[in-house]
């Protein structure tokens, strides 16, 4: 590597002076590439089934009849649910769910068969672990489904025998059946809805921290400042400079991920593909500036790399992909807004998954060019504002 | 055993002298606990606004649209015209479902004819769905039963016996654990857990990776690493009572395991993370290095507990080598102990493999330091 004499100071400059960076220190280009892609790489694995079928439960068959045999039959083929153990007794089953080895216990009482075919309503009961709402709920569905399953059969052969026509019996056990359409994800699929959102939300974490640190290797100084402002130039094609080369490594870290996504995965592409590849730029340029303009205001790094991570680490939650936006209070709707996250998340959603018509579709896109507009002209107004305080410190 | 404590009380001298160690270890657990649980604290999503449609126009109809009204999850937030315009207000993100009633629907009610509804709902938030679909589901199943015994009784039969034809094989669904499905209830106490784990790794990554000072007395490496350990001890025990004790109280979550039992199951939880906590500091040996890699750890490692994404959807070989992090063992154990009342048999397992990690990286925190001490004298 030459030293910087034979090149003109600009944009150019900086740029390649940043990738020589990247070359030399290991840790920089770890933190932009490795880290975030093994990171991802583990999320991915864990939601590559997309789907979570089979989920343990235990039968409590206090009747042993062809009903009872049926009913366990029937939630084994759930696709949601597997009879893992049979129990004994009720304390047995509050084991297995307090030791996490089920989910639930169905309890299947005595005399169910008889009850039933006499009409006399026996009461199965479901015990199930609400406290781990995923599985619980999903274990409760399966269960449901199987169970009404079994019971419209009991329904109907209630009433063929006593006379009725098959169809008419049919009509009669379900007056008002709901035709349920999941809009845009119709299979429920936890790797579409979740895993795509986590997947930026750690993109956005690395970023906010990672530039952190790599802006106050210029800035933790006001030597360095000036260092770097010769060499672009001007602020302008300084800054251009140094964050590009960090730009398009996070893009193609991001485009990986995303290629698993789409080509792996099966998530749809339903809207623009050029749109949802603006969000992404104008996502990590703000996340970008964000990260600079936190590395301006507080030094020394390790305090600007603590704040970033602190704004960040928890800001899941406020992006609204789980817990919805629309039911959180205002102190938590209003921070969510202020994250780069939340706009790129409802930009992807509306892009990925949804069939959003292109007029309905630059809120999002617009908000994230806000950012971009907004954090850029602060980082400037702060660096000038250093330089003037320099300038006095020295006069 | 003297020069133990000695070396235990320097520790958590520096762990109050040095700023960094200070944040992450004091200020950093009083500003999550203030800050993570903000979104959830509404606890339960309701009155999603959904749209109807309604071709029918009859009593019936505007009953049925009533009751969806008055369920405590679903809110009619407009009535439309046709599919199409509440297609839109879905895509604007105004609404999140569309309730159609066709044409005939009374009139297929009195016949004794089936009388289908459809519900659109969004899906692109998993949650909407849920609750949409589960309300408009309820509602159906409640005035059609109504319907079919009323039916029944028309035609002479006993209303005891129609009840049994409508349904004559309930299913009584108990929620042994936060019956009222609270999404604060669900989330926090097993997000605690990780928020203490990644505090406590990044805390003593920090308070090892630090410089000790001229003045500070050469130790062996056996002495230094427990002498560590024993000096994150008190405020651990101090983070605990307020992240599983105190702030469950004040937000309201139940707990029903007594604080002893908690504690005793965190101990070795806390010596794991804490070794750990020193492994990765003798890796990365900068105290800027370790806040780096830590800083978006948090997220997979949530994850990788099975807790909020069930054990059974995870392969196996990630779930296996993920319980070599204390979470992903100590958030189950933690949550049966505090949330669902568990005894320390239930849990037995589970401590007894956090015992194991604190006892490896213990030995592991040893070794590598030791290593790292030949190299610096050569």
């Amino acid at each position: 590597m030459k030293g910087h004499g034979g090149h003109q100071p600009g944009f150019t400059l900086v740029f390649r002076r940043e990738l020589a960076r990247l070359r030399r220190r290991p840790l920089l280009l770890a933190l932009t590439t490795l880290v975030p892609l093994a990171l991802m790489t583990v999320l991915i694995l864990i939601f590559s089934q997309g789907l979570a079928t089979r989920l343990a439960i235990g039968v409590l068959d206090l009747d042993g009849s062809d009903l009872s045999r049926t009913i366990v039959r029937t939630v084994d083929a759930a696709p949601e649910t597997a009879v893992a153990v049979r129990v004994a007794d009720l304390a047995e089953g509050r084991r297995m769910i307090l030791s996490g080895r089920i989910h639930g216990l169905l309890m299947l009482p005595h005399d169910l068969e008889r009850d039933a075919r006499a009409g006399r309503r026996p009461e199965v009961v479901f015990f199930y672990n609400n406290q781990t709402m995923t599985s619980g709920g999903l274990v409760l569905r399966g269960v449901n489904g199987a169970l009404s399953t079994v019971a419209a059969g009991i329904r109907l052969s209630l009433r063929t025998a006593q006379g009725q026509p098959v169809e008419g019996a049919r009509a009669a056990i379900a007056p008002i059946p709901v035709q349920n359409h999941a809009l845009f994800n119709p299979t429920l699929n936890y790797a579409h809805f979740l895993l795509a959102a986590l997947i930026p939300s750690l993109l956005q974490v690395a970023i906010f921290t990672g530039m952190a640190y790599a802006a106050g290797l210029d800035l933790e100084t006001m030597h360095r400042v000036r260092i770097l402002r010769r060499l672009g130039g001007g602020i302008g094609p300084a800054l251009a400079g140094k964050l590009l080369p960090y730009t398009l490594i996070y893009l193609a870290v991001l485009g990986l991920a995303d290629a698993v996504l789409f080509d792996v995965l099966g998530l749809p592409l339903r809207g623009q593909g050029w749109l949802l590849l603006l969000a992404s730029v104008l996502f990590i340029l703000a996340c970008q500036l964000a990260g600079l303009l936190l590395a301006l205001l507080l030094r020394p790094t390790a305090m600007a790399v603590s704040i970033a991570s602190i704004l960040t680490a928890p800001a899941f939650g406020y992006m609204g992909i789980g817990f919805p936006r629309i039911g959180m209070n205002a102190f938590a709707q209003g921070w969510g807004a202020l994250l780069p996250g939340t706009w790129y998340l409802t930009a992807r959603i509306d892009q990925t998954l949804r069939t959003t018509p292109l007029a309905l579709s630059w809120q999002p896109v617009g908000i994230l060019a806000v950012f971009v507009l907004a954090l850029g002209l602060l980082s400037v107004a702060r660096l000038l504002q250093l330089r003037r305080q320099a300038g006095k410190r020295e006069v | 055993m003297r020069e133990l404590l000695a070396i235990a009380w320097g520790e958590l001298g520096r762990i109050f002298r040095l700023r960094p160690v200070f944040s992450v270890l004091v200020l950093a657990p009083l500003i999550y606990a203030a800050f993570y649980p903000q979104p959830y604290l509404n606890e339960a999503l309701r009155d999603v606004p959904l749209a109807v449609v309604d071709q029918d126009g009859t009593v019936a109809s505007r009953e049925f649209v009533r009751r969806v009204d008055a369920s405590s999850d679903v809110a009619v937030a407009a009535v439309l015209p046709d599919l199409a315009a509440a297609e839109r207000e879905v895509l604007a993100r105004q609404l999140d479902g569309v309730l159609l009633i066709p044409r005939n629907f009374e009139r297929d009610l009195l016949h004794g004819r089936a009388a289908p509804v459809a519900l659109y709902a969004d899906a692109s938030y998993l949650l909407l769905y849920q609750r949409l679909a589960g309300g408009v589901t309820g509602v159906a199943r409640a005035f059609g039963a109504e319907v079919e015994a009323g039916r029944l009784v028309a035609t002479g039969v006993d209303p005891g016996v129609a009840a049994a034809a409508t349904d004559p094989l309930p299913l009584t669904a108990v929620a042994l654990f936060n019956p009222q499905g609270g999404y604060a209830t669900y989330l926090l106490p097993a997000a605690f857990v990780l928020i203490l784990q990644q505090i406590l790794l990044i805390g003593t990554g920090l308070l090892c990776t630090l410089p000790r000072g001229q003045d500070a007395v050469a130790v062996g490496p056996a002495a230094l690493v427990l002498g560590r350990l024993l000096a994150v001890l008190p405020l651990q025990c101090l983070a605990l009572c307020f992240y599983l004790v105190a702030m469950p109280w004040f937000l309201g979550i139940p707990r029903l395991g007594p604080v002893w039992l908690i504690l005793f199951t965190a101990l070795p939880f806390v010596l794991a993370v804490a070794g750990l906590g020193q492994v990765i500091a003798a890796l990365f040996r900068k105290p800027l290095t370790v806040q780096l890699v830590m800083a978006a750890m948090g997220l997979p490692f949530f994850f990788m507990a099975g807790f909020a994404w069930p054990p059974e959807a995870i392969p196996e070989f990630v779930r296996l080598p993920g319980h070599l992090l204390p979470s992903s063992t100590a958030i189950e154990a933690l949550v049966a102990v505090a949330q669902m009342g568990a005894s320390p048999a239930d849990i037995g397992r589970h401590v007894a493999l956090l015992w194991g990690l604190a006892l490896g990286y213990g030995l592991l925190a040893m070794l590598l330091t030791a290593w790292r001490g030949t190299k610096h004298q050569r």
